[in-house]
């Protein structure tokens, strides 16, 4: 069965950094693994020095490692086309205009793009077969988290939606007396049979991050870091989706102890207020830290991306792999 | 003509008379009832379906796009329906042939 980890956290904290890292560290001990990025900027392609398409690319250079790049942007374009095209097909032309101006509205609205890119992920977990573990690097916090609580609320709208239908076309059905030929008939339906293909994706998604998903939030040991962490993480407990743990990015290094003057001052200073921090996230979050990562003076990608990876031990969704590494962490 | 011939085709048309008096009195305002009930069932789910319409954001509006293809009677129907509108005491008084 495949296991699917979703790294989430404030934009610029160092998720794609963290989510290659692990993904080539899965990589390394031997398990197919997919990088899955949704950032528009695809920063994937820095890490690794490479150009990736919303198809799974092997990574050169790492055995068993793949990636791919979704950019909701197009993906609400290509849903938008392709309606409009069946539109053109099926509707008069005096309806396409009128309907078109829906269409275009509905591709429009701020949750757009979060519905494009939920598309495409339960696309992703629906034909991940092939590998055992695939890593998502999600797009920065809000949109992500609501993302995830979607599948819930969708299905009930969705409920509530075919219900809705139903009634109405019972009714026309009632309301052809005789041998009337009703407006509407339940069989073969074309909008309920829609609707309940909707529904059975939606449940398959919450299915699937209910039980075989694992979500990790990345931070930086800075005040708004944290704060929007644990907005997170109530965010997602919230939807039923608990976070596994917190990966602090970009910790300052402690300078040698006999270095004085006003850089090691000022380094030492620095990594006072952090270990605070750092104590008051092990305080303050039910949530254990799994991995701490020094901060690079280069852009994180080849060998040095290598060193993150032993620096990073974080467990997948597998219980007793994930105890195994919580433990010594909580005593 | 003969008799009969006469008595059978003033049956014709009086039974003609009777299935439409009785259609118009009884089962087509029921009909119309029943239907108009279904009208206001479906324009409430056109607009769980599209209430960006009326500017109201849909979490699923996305989703329900995919729909209107499906829907292109009901899509004008709503329209016009929804234009028409003047209170619901004037769609509701629709079916009473004062």
């Amino acid at each position: 069965m495949t296991d699917f980890v979703f790294f989430g956290g404030k934009g610029g904290v160092g998720k794609t950094t963290v989510s290659s890292a692990y993904a080539l560290e899965c990589a390394t001990v031997g398990e197919e693994t997919l990088v899955v990025s949704t950032d528009p900027a695809h920063s994937t392609t820095d890490v690794f020095g490479q150009q990736f398409s919303d198809e799974p690319q092997s990574v050169e250079g790492y055995d068993g490692l793949s990636a791919m790049e979704i950019d909701p942007e197009e993906e609400v374009q290509d849903h938008l086309l392709d309606l409009k095209r069946q539109l053109n097909s099926q509707l008069s032309a005096a309806m396409v205009n009128e309907v078109d101006i829906q269409l275009e509205m509905a591709h429009q609205t701020p949750g757009a793009y979060e519905a494009a890119l939920f598309d495409r992920f339960v696309d992703v977990m629906q034909n991940a077969e092939a590998y055992d573990r695939v890593v998502f690097d999600t797009s920065p916090t809000g949109s992500t988290l609501r993302l995830l609580a979607l599948p819930e609320l969708l299905e009930q709208w969705i409920d509530r939606l075919m219900a809705k239908r139903r009634r109405s076309i019972d009714l026309y059905e009632k309301a052809a007396i005789g041998n009337q030929e009703p407006r509407r008939v339940m069989d073969g339906d074309p909008v309920l049979a829609r609707l309940q293909g909707r529904k059975e994706r939606f449940e398959f998604a919450g299915d699937v991050l209910r039980e075989q998903a694992a979500f990790y939030l990345v931070l930086n040991p800075d005040e708004l870091s944290i704060r929007e962490t644990r907005r997170s993480v109530e965010t997602l407990t919230e939807a039923e989706l608990p976070v596994r743990g917190l990966v602090v990015n970009r910790l300052t290094p402690e300078p040698d102890p006999d270095e004085e003057g006003r850089g090691a001052r000022y380094l030492r200073d620095r990594v006072a207020t952090e270990r605070d921090r750092l104590d008051r996230i092990d305080d303050e979050f039910d949530v254990p830290v799994v991995a701490t990562i020094e901060t690079r003076v280069e852009e994180v990608r080849g060998s040095i991306l290598d060193d993150v990876a032993t620096e990073l031990e974080i467990a997948g969704p597998s219980a007793d792999l994930l105890n195994e590494q919580v433990s010594p962490d909580e005593s | 003509m003969t008799l009969a011939d006469r008595i059978e085709s003033f049956r014709v048309t009086l039974e003609e008379w009777l299935r439409g008096l009785y259609h118009g009195m009884f089962t087509h305002p029921a009909y119309e009832k029943i239907e108009q009930e279904a009208e206001d069932t479906e324009d409430a789910f056109m607009l769980a379906c599209f209430p960006d319409a009326f500017g109201i954001p849909s979490p699923v509006s996305y989703y329900t796009a995919e729909l209107l293809p499906y829907l292109e009677d009901e899509f004008s129907a709503w329209e016009r329906r929804m234009w028409d509108r003047q209170s619901i005491v004037e769609r509701k008084g629709h079916q009473y042939h004062f």
